[in-house]
């Protein structure tokens, strides 16, 4: 059953490319054990000041910052908003209490890189210029809200009859590429299972956006079932 | 107590140039973090003899502490560790070295995590961190809601948390909770035994069963935190009266006691303010013999900047009285502790910091009757209503 509605997603979560600003001067690299290609800027704070320890899928990861230097300095701005000494008290409170370990740090890109490479589920950040060889660059995402790309239209994928009887439900994560008019331009599947993937990529290459300045690249998660 | 001194001192002199980076090393392949703290303080004071030093001649030194812990993460939920504490502030701590805490830790979901063994109550603002003097820009935190004498009061527990953060989405921030269920035991070197013992009466024990809970609020509002905590705690003490007709030992109960405190704390830019309440209940007393309540009212205002990166300047007003036993009303004239407070904080570096601050106090607390920082034996040729404190606070951490 398809039809046609200018509800908003109510029930699916958009995200979008982050804003430039964020992006960059930085980079956001991960070691290669690390599954995801993206990273919302609340999992980065979330990461970075220790109140979680994966990403949303499910990979493990370990925060490494930098001392000090300008990478250092746009990261505690743009991506924590706190000041070198509140994230040192945040740190010394959670670590002698025994709640947390003290994050590693370096003094140096290279540094940062060279120990995200050689560690398992290690993520760091490091300015734009830095070479990133053996680590992998995480594209930042933003929240859909931030992106000024409203969902206008929005067509509900098909729940495949054969999955729905046999009770298989999921969630599909989706790369979708918007044009300035407001148009889907591409779909892509990036996560969930195939069948269910290729209902919803079909339903959400009929959605709209709000018309905007350029294209836009965003991640939309589709759930089935009970999800 | 000459010796002891000695030793920390080179514990110190020792510990300070290590202090550089966090002394780690692997057990299994898995990373062990030793880190520590320690603070050294001075007190002078213009009249009252206060904290149980002698500060008002030419000041006291006997403020020191320190702490030092090691923790693994075993794996990536689960991670233990413990910290060794040791105090000497005038009469109370004298060196003898506390299991601060000692507890492992397994958080299953961002929502849901646990902990068990000796573990920091989570009671307001700041209980837990109180002892961590480079945390805060104040030299002594209020002494209204975190008095030093009774810094093991509703400190630890030997139990079990069960803890997590639940995200409201980024229209209405995050909530964290804790809840807490065990057992609690003060110090022989605390306030409650200085008191007791300067009453001649020979301290055994205080302990017993407590459990609350705390939810706070990170507001979608950056920076801004709100909270709320509860706490009821069941205690028995032990103490002997010295007659001269010989020794009585006494064992008294109190099967009510509890804390509310509320709390919120902002922070923007450079600027930070707190400010808590805090309403007690304490039910004292052997049955059918000697009974009597003890109604505690705490509040503070402060705020602390950062004028350069290296100096920060901090004030707070903190209010404090106490009743017996069941009025709500304020006894005239005795029971209070009003304490305006200005400090300055300088960060020499990442590891070092120094504390110079002013406290002008009005009010003495009810001295003889409950430990609220002035004591009669310190005192013995009575106490004025007023006194005015220079705390100067030294403090390193790695």
């Amino acid at each position: 059953m398809r039809y046609r509605t200018t509800l908003l997603a109510s029930a699916l979560l958009t995200l979008s490319l982050a804003p430039h600003s964020l992006a960059a001067d930085l980079k956001i690299v991960a070691n290669p054990s690390v599954r995801s290609d993206f990273i919302s800027p609340a999992e980065v704070r979330g990461i970075f000041l220790a109140e979680t320890d994966s990403l949303k899928d499910g990979s493990h990861v370990e925060p490494v910052f930098e001392r000090s230097g300008p990478a250092h300095k746009i990261f505690l701005k743009d991506f924590l908003g706190v000041s070198s000494e509140s994230l040192q008290n945040h740190y010394g409170a959670l670590v002698f209490t025994g709640r947390s370990s003290m994050p590693r740090s370096f003094n140096s890109d290279a540094e940062v890189v060279a120990y995200v490479a050689k560690t398992r589920g290690a993520i760091g950040y490091v300015s734009a210029s830095a070479s990133t060889e053996g680590v992998k660059v995480l594209e930042v995402v933003a929240e859909t809200s931030h992106s000024g790309r409203a969902l206008l239209t929005q067509i509900q994928p098909e729940y495949p009859e054969t999955l729905r009887q046999l009770g298989i439900s999921g969630i599909v994560r989706l790369k979708v590429v918007i044009s300035p008019q407001g148009n889907v331009e591409t779909v892509s599947l990036l996560g969930g299972n195939p069948i269910l993937g290729e209902s919803a990529m079909k339903a959400v290459h009929e959605w709209t956006y709000a018309a905007g300045p350029t294209t836009t690249t965003l991640i939309v998660t589709v759930p089935f079932g009970t999800h | 107590m000459c010796q002891r001194a000695v030793r920390l001192s080179l514990f110190c002199l020792i510990l300070a140039p290590l202090s550089l980076r966090a002394q780690n090393f692997k057990i299994d392949g898995r990373e062990v973090q030793i880190h520590g703290f320690a603070s050294q303080g001075f007190v002078h004071t213009d009249d009252n003899n206060w904290l149980t030093m002698q500060t008002s001649n030419f000041g006291s030194g006997e403020f020191t502490d320190f702490g030092v812990n090691a923790s693994m993460q075993v794996t990536d939920k689960f991670r233990i560790g413990a910290q060794l504490y040791d105090r000497n502030l005038g009469g109370l701590g004298k060196w003898y070295p506390q299991l601060d805490w000692a507890y492992a830790q397994y958080k299953l979901k961002p929502w849901l995590g646990f902990r068990g063994g000796r573990v920091k109550t989570v009671l307001g603002l700041y209980t837990d961190t109180q002892d961590l003097d480079f945390l805060h820009p104040y030299a002594l935190l209020p002494q209204s809601i975190y008095p030093i004498d009774l810094r093991d009061a509703t400190l630890a527990h030997d139990g079990g948390d069960v803890f997590g953060d639940i995200s409201l989405g980024a229209k209405y921030g995050k909530l964290s909770y804790t809840a807490y269920g065990g057992y609690h035991e003060q110090g022989a070197h605390g306030g409650y035994a200085y008191l007791l013992e300067s009453d001649h009466l020979t301290f055994g024990s205080i302990g017993g069963v407590q459990y609350g809970a705390d939810l706070r609020w990170q507001a979608p509002l950056k920076g801004l935190l709100i909270g709320a905590s509860r706490e009821n705690q069941n205690s028995t003490s032990s103490y002997t009266v010295n007659l001269p007709s010989g020794p009585i030992p006494i064992r008294a109960s109190d099967n009510a006691d509890w804390i509310n405190q509320f709390y919120g704390e902002y922070s923007w830019k450079k600027l930070l303010i707190d400010a808590e309440f805090r309403r007690a209940w304490d039910d004292n007393g052997v049955k059918n013999v000697s009974e009597f309540q003890v109604n505690l009212h705490a509040w503070y205002v402060g705020g602390a900047y950062r004028i350069v990166k290296r100096v920060q300047l901090a004030s707070y007003y903190s209010r404090y009285w106490i009743g017996f036993p069941l009025s709500d009303v304020e006894p005239a004239g005795t029971g209070h502790i009003n304490d305006k407070v200005v400090t300055g904080r300088i960060d020499i570096n990442r590891f070092f910091n120094l504390k110079i601050e002013g406290h002008f106090m009005a009010g003495v607390g009810l001295p003889g009757d409950y430990p609220d920082g002035f004591y009669l034996v310190n005192n013995p040729q009575g106490l004025n209503p007023n006194t005015n404190a220079l705390v100067v606070k030294g403090g390193f951490n790695f």
